[in-house]
């Protein structure tokens, strides 16, 4: 619970608000605590018969005043607290989204999409509840009951006690009931998210499961988890079904209790009628406050719960970030050097903590490529070739070694500047769900025209708008969902074109063009990478020969490295690449 | 960036009417096997409701008898009755709590199967016009939704009217003057109340609205948060996200004005109640037509009548809610799969052979842009065929239809001499299994992504498939090994590593006639794809199969090669007729092999 303390500086903005907030609590509290007071005085006189209805009237009037100046102050109330709990949730919702911005991969890894967007919204509600309903309604709650105690105790000291002392205790049974739920309601929560995990995973990979017939099969499984889903429920259900007729019942035996105890003083002349109708009156008026301090009690743990998972986020260091003294680079030229770089992926299984650490994915690789010129990776899947282009532009950070672009250690390099010098098409293509145009120019702050243009002709994409009834503004499905590969493939090289980079990797970026329009793609990148730098990833021999210097990983190491031709000596991976390729020329020739 | 989205998400604001008798008659059939359950829950309901009216009825009581008169004796009595109704109140509640509610849950299970059933059968052009976001939402909070309108929403009016009506029931036979003293007041309150509903509404709508806008743009940077750090473009997102946030924020506070404009205006009018209550019964006492526990008893009766009708604005939400939820529901029920099985479906002649024939195929993802423009080809059984040609020429898509993701417009495709609409697609799609462009990876373990939830596929299979498609090696050298746990769309393994995957699971569910690969192994080594060929060629023997791929290498071991263009077969051949012809094909061929012979 101690965590809500990090809320204060999010409310300290507020503070004012807050302030008047509560004091306008007060004021309304203590003033509608006096309408029973104004009914005793009335029944009072009736009961002895001597009133006149001038003072009927000046009665009515009064407790049309009370309510009148009750209300105005609860307007503000409400107004100022539950206001400054949304702009604080608003405040909460953008550092959140601010941080997600700068986390880093393995972050992401470890963590469900749905749980993360659970956290941007079901877990800020939560926090918002104590913020808004819970801190109005708790400071209405003990002004109202202190002012009250204070008049019942000035009426009737053993009665008051017994309200005083009895109607705290639903409050009780509110907290020790709601203990055990919250402890049930989480298992309920849990078996919901994974029932929504199903659920998107499913339907996300509907291709596959359609292709293999196993509808019945994920059908059985998701009744499953909603069987237990129910059962948890249920016993839920259990708790939180009784806690409210509890409460009522506790609420009213306090005013049995009163009836009879009030009702012996009275025929024992220690009370007014008027003084019982006033406890009565306070009974109705204490109800709902001793229910509301009961659910802020809940309120307060699952807040507590919640500000944890948001912290787990707004806390978390990002592994990348920029150096406290960062080395500007508005003109970079492009200049790629490793030294000794090592990277082991660190399993985030917590059974795995006792197994060695893991072995090295790659290992001491060094190599230079000079600004301007090309560098070609090739090696088995899974060789860790995309790990190490991710080095360049900090996707994550070497264990061992540096990585230098114009000589300077990247992590020393301002990171903004770093990112901008390097365009990456990445492997496997990211797009958002807009129009073909905002996806290629996502890189940019503006895009003109003619940019565009050539961006999407040397990417060859030009080739293919017309397919397109609104051209260029057609409307990408999700993830790139109505594109063909070789489209989705495209527009990311036309995104990457667009930046104007000092360094271009390309990850397999044509795997999924084919041979012509790559063999396009590649002349066209010819013309706009002289002078820069890049890095090829690829299979195909017929793209990677061309490069200046062309590497060979395997087994987490550089096994070969040179040009086309020196390699080609060698009679090693590389040879046998080619021959593989070469084979199937030969034969059919 | 446009917002131009937002009228995407229309369709999870829309907010229904508050009472729609058809939408509540296609929920029916849901609620039906609980019949009587509910029936025994709507009784204990209206039992706790009267039951709760009683208490102030013996304050009256016992002020006007027993305290009065000073009997004391007459109090315990008057005790004993107050907490035998407390007691029965509460044991009606609480077993209409518990009842109504497992009526809930067992709706909503049998809501959300029946959902993910119907979801699951309908046709990859549904899947592909709506986002998993919103399909999720139609099981989870839509159900929640309707969840909530029968355990809370349309119980609790009928007990508010209940408890109403028996109060003013009550009042009546009490006092009848002071009874239209204190209800005079009621049509304004009525009148207050659906003012603020009117205006709640529209601001429900826009708060809705928004908070969908901010979870579907966060679920989308989520996803893609690489790409925009990479791309530097953490800024902009930041400040759009920030203007989607505020515009949410004042949403919220309009719903908030008018809240805390609302309440103090009720309570405005409980206490206006009161004080014509008091100067109207003072009158009655002393004209001796009201009694001082009358009065007493009124003002808490009228406090007690207020209650609903205040209510009445949040069950008014809920109410609408769920008759939005309804729709939505409703609307995907209604969908029907455009793939469906056929009312008497044909069964195969055994063997299955795998003969393919597709004539004049027309197929476009909009009927006006097709994008196979008439495609005719017969595949003998036992052959292999590679499908080339350009990007978007509609390989994917021609394979698409064989498996029947889609239907052509125009045209037939048949499989050993039927139409495959005449088969039912378990049938069809037993026979197919095809390795996807783009594989697929779940949240799970290694083995599970291989053989998914099929019972039918053993240990020892699955590891001679991953062992097949070469997947093995990598696997083993895994933590964990076929246990390693694969993270949500495959985040911790390479991109070729996934496509192996993907591969051994095509294999381990053992098609029986016809395997189709698309690009399978575009992103894998070409040393892992040499190895995977071999084993294929033995595996393929005697089946059709499909090859699509850019890397001439990879359809090496074809028989025939289909060239498609734009929509079209432009080529169709052996690989030496094909080179003879000078066409596509060899222009393609040279491309990639020019280079290398030379040197060679
Ligand atoms: N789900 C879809 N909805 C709408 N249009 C689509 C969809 N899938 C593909 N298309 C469009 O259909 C055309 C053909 O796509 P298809 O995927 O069949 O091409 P392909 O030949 O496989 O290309 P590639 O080699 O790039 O994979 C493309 O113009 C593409 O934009
Ligand atoms: N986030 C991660 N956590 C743990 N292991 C990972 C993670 N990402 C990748 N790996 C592992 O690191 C290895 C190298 O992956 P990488 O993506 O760099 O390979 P690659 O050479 O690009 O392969 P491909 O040619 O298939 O794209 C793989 O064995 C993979 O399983
Ligand atoms: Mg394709």
């Amino acid at each position: 619970m101690a965590n809500l303390r990090h809320l204060l500086p999010y409310m300290a903005r507020y503070r004012l608000s807050l302030l008047i907030g509560l004091c306008c609590a007060i004021i309304g509290a203590t003033v509608s605590t006096l309408s029973p007071y104004v009914l005793r005085l009335a029944v009072d006189e009736l009961s002895t018969g001597t009133i006149l209805l001038s003072s009927l009237t000046r009665y009515g009037g009064l407790l049309l005043i009370i309510a009148l100046a009750d209300g105005l102050f609860k307007f503000f109330q409400r107004m100022l607290i539950i206001g400054t709990s949304y702009a604080v949730e608003n405040d909460l919702r953008r550092a959140l989204f601010a941080r997600y911005m700068q986390l880093d991969q393995s972050f992401f890894s470890q963590n469900h999409t749905g749980d993360l967007m659970a956290r941007a919204t079901n877990d800020l509600s939560a926090i918002r509840q104590l913020l808004g309903p819970g801190i109005n309604g708790s400071a209405t709650a003990l002004f109202t009951f202190s002012a009250a105690a204070l008049l019942m105790l000035f009426v009737n000291v053993p009665l008051a006690l017994i309200v005083l002392l009895l109607m705290p205790l639903t409050t009780l049974i509110f907290i020790l009931v709601g203990n055990r739920m919250r402890r049930t309601f989480t298992k309920v929560q849990d078996q919901f998210g994974t029932l929504s995990t199903r659920v998107q995973e499913n339907f996300s990979g509907i291709r596959t499961i359609k292709a293999y017939a196993q509808e019945e099969a994920e059908l059985a499984v998701f009744a499953a988890d909603n069987a237990h889903y129910r059962t948890l429920s249920m016993r839920y259900m259990v708790l939180s079904g009784a806690l409210w007729p509890l409460m009522t019942l506790g609420l009213g035996i306090v005013a049995a209790l009163v009836l009879l105890v009030g009702g012996r003083l009275v025929v024992a002349g220690q009370l007014t009628i008027g003084q019982l109708a006033q406890f009565n009156a306070y009974l109705v008026m204490l109800s709902f406050p001793m229910i509301m301090l009961g659910w802020v009690v809940s309120l307060v743990q699952q807040a507590a719960a919640s500000m944890d998972r948001l912290l787990e986020v707004l806390t978390r260091k990002p592994a990348i970030t920029n150096p406290e003294v960062a080395i500007p680079l508005p003109h970079p030229r492009g200049e790629i050097t490793l030294e000794g770089v090592g990277v082991r992926y660190t399993s985030e299984r917590s059974d795995d903590r006792l197994s060695p650490r893991p072995a090295w994915m790659l290992h001491d690789i060094s190599f230079h490529v000079p600004a301007g010129s090309s560098l070609a990776l090739v090696g088995a899947t899974g060789a860790g070739k995309t790990t190490l282009v991710n080095l360049l532009a900090r996707v994550r950070d070497p264990d061992a070694g540096r990585v230098l672009i114009d000589g300077i250690d990247v992590r020393q390099l301002d990171l903004a500047n770093l990112r901008r010098a390097i365009s990456y098409v990445p492997q496997e293509t990211f797009l958002f769900s807009r129009s073909l145009r905002e996806n290629v120019a996502f890189g940019v702050d503006q895009a003109d025209h003619a940019a565009i243009a050539h961006a999407t002709t040397v990417s060859c994409l030009a080739n293919d708008l017309d397919q397109f009834p609104d051209g260029i503004e057609a409307m990408v499905g999700e993830r790139g969902l109505t594109l063909s590969g070789g489209q989705k493939q495209r527009v990311a090289i036309a995104r990457a074109v667009l930046r104007n980079p000092a360094i271009l990797v390309l990850d397999d970026a044509l795997s999924s063009v084919d041979t012509h329009t790559s063999a396009q793609i590649l002349t066209q990148l010819h013309e706009l990478l002289r002078g820069r730098t890049s890095i090829i990833i690829a299979q195909r021999a017929a793209t990677v020969r061309d490069a200046d210097q062309i590497i060979v990983l395997h087994d987490g190491q550089i096994a070969e490295h040179g040009t086309h031709n020196e390699l080609l000596q060698l009679g090693g991976h590389y040879t046998a690449m080619c021959r593989r390729e070469l084979l199937e020329a030969e034969l059919t020739d | 960036m446009s917002r131009g989205s937002s009228q995407r998400f229309d369709d999870d604001v829309v907010m229904g009417k508050a009472y729609d008798g058809r939408l509540l008659r296609r929920m029916a059939p849901f609620v039906a096997p609980y019949g009587r359950r509910l029936g025994l829950a709507i009784a204990l309901l209206i039992g706790a409701a009267l039951s709760e009216i009683i208490p102030p009825l013996l304050v009256q009581r016992a002020i006007d008898g027993p305290i009065q008169s000073g009997e004391l004796n007459g109090l315990w009595g008057i005790f004993a009755l107050y907490a035998g109704a407390l007691l029965t109140t509460f044991t009606l509640r609480y077993s209409h709590s518990y009842l109504i509610n497992s009526i809930g849950q067992s709706v909503m299970m049998d809501l959300r199967i029946y959902l993910f059933r119907h979801i699951q059968q309908l046709s990859l052009s549904f899947h592909d016009r709506n986002p998993v976001g919103r399909l999720l939402t139609r099981i989870t909070n839509d159900v929640d939704a309707l969840n909530e309108f029968l355990t809370s929403g349309m119980l609790l009016i009928l007990a508010d009217l209940v408890t109403l009506i028996g109060i003013i029931l009550v009042m009546f036979l009490l006092n009848w003057r002071l009874a239209l003293i204190s209800l005079a007041i009621m049509p304004i309150l009525a009148l207050i109340v659906t003012i603020y509903q009117r205006v709640m509404r529209a601001t429900y709508r826009l708060i809705r609205q928004r908070l969908a806008m901010i979870n579907a743009y966060l679920n989308e940077q989520i996803s893609g948060v690489l790409v925009t750090q990479l791309f530097g473009r953490e800024a902009p997102s930041q400040d759009y996200f920030a203007n989607m946030s505020a515009d949410y924020l004042q949403a919220n506070m309009r719903s908030v004005l008018y809240f805390a404009i609302f309440m103090p205006t009720v309570q405005l009018m409980a206490a206006i109640a009161t004080a014509a209550l008091l100067w109207g019964g003072g009158v009655g006492v002393l004209g001796g037509w009201a009694s001082l526990g009358m009065l007493i008893a009124f003002v808490q009766y009228t406090q007690r009548a207020f209650e609903p009708i205040r209510n009445l604005a949040e069950r008014y939400t809920i109410l609408q809610a769920a008759m939005a939820s309804a729709e939505r529901i409703v609307g995907v029920i209604d969908t029907q799969a455009e793939i469906r099985d056929p009312d008497e479906p044909v069964t195969l002649p055994t063997p299955v052979r795998g003969t393919i024939e597709l004539r004049d195929v027309v197929f476009g993802y909009d009927p006006h842009e097709p994008v196979l423009k008439g495609i005719t080809l017969t595949i003998p059984a036992g052959q292999a065929v590679a499908i080339v040609g350009a990007t978007g020429a509609g390989k994917s898509s021609l394979v698409g239809l064989l498996a029947r993701f889609y239907d052509p417009q125009e045209g037939v495709i048949t499989l050993d001499g039927i139409d495959i609409r005449h088969l039912r697609q378990r049938d069809l799609r037993r026979h197919i299994a095809s390795v996807p462009q783009d594989p697929i990876c779940f949240s799970g373990t290694i083995a599970t992504n291989i053989r998914l939830h099929s019972t039918e596929i053993g240990d020892a299979q699955m590891r001679k498939a991953a062992e097949t498609v070469n997947a093995a090696t990598f696997i083993e050298r895994l933590p964990g090994g076929y246990g390693y746990e694969v993270r949500e769309r495959g985040a911790n393994l390479s991109l070729g590593q996934r496509q192996l995957l993907a591969f051994a699971r095509a294999l381990a569910f053992n098609p029986e006639v016809l395997l189709i690969l698309d690009e399978a192994t575009s992103s894998v080594d070409t040393a892992t794809e040499a190895l995977i060929q071999e084993a294929l060629a033995r595996m393929l023997r005697g089946r059709t199969s499909i090859v699509i791929a850019h890397r001439l290498s990879t359809i090496r071991h074809v028989d025939r090669i289909v060239v498609l263009d734009k929509g079209r077969v432009v080529e169709d051949g052996s690989h030496d007729e094909l080179l003879a012809r000078q066409g596509f094909y060899s222009r393609l061929y040279r491309l990639q092999f020019a280079a290398q012979q030379v040197e060679g």
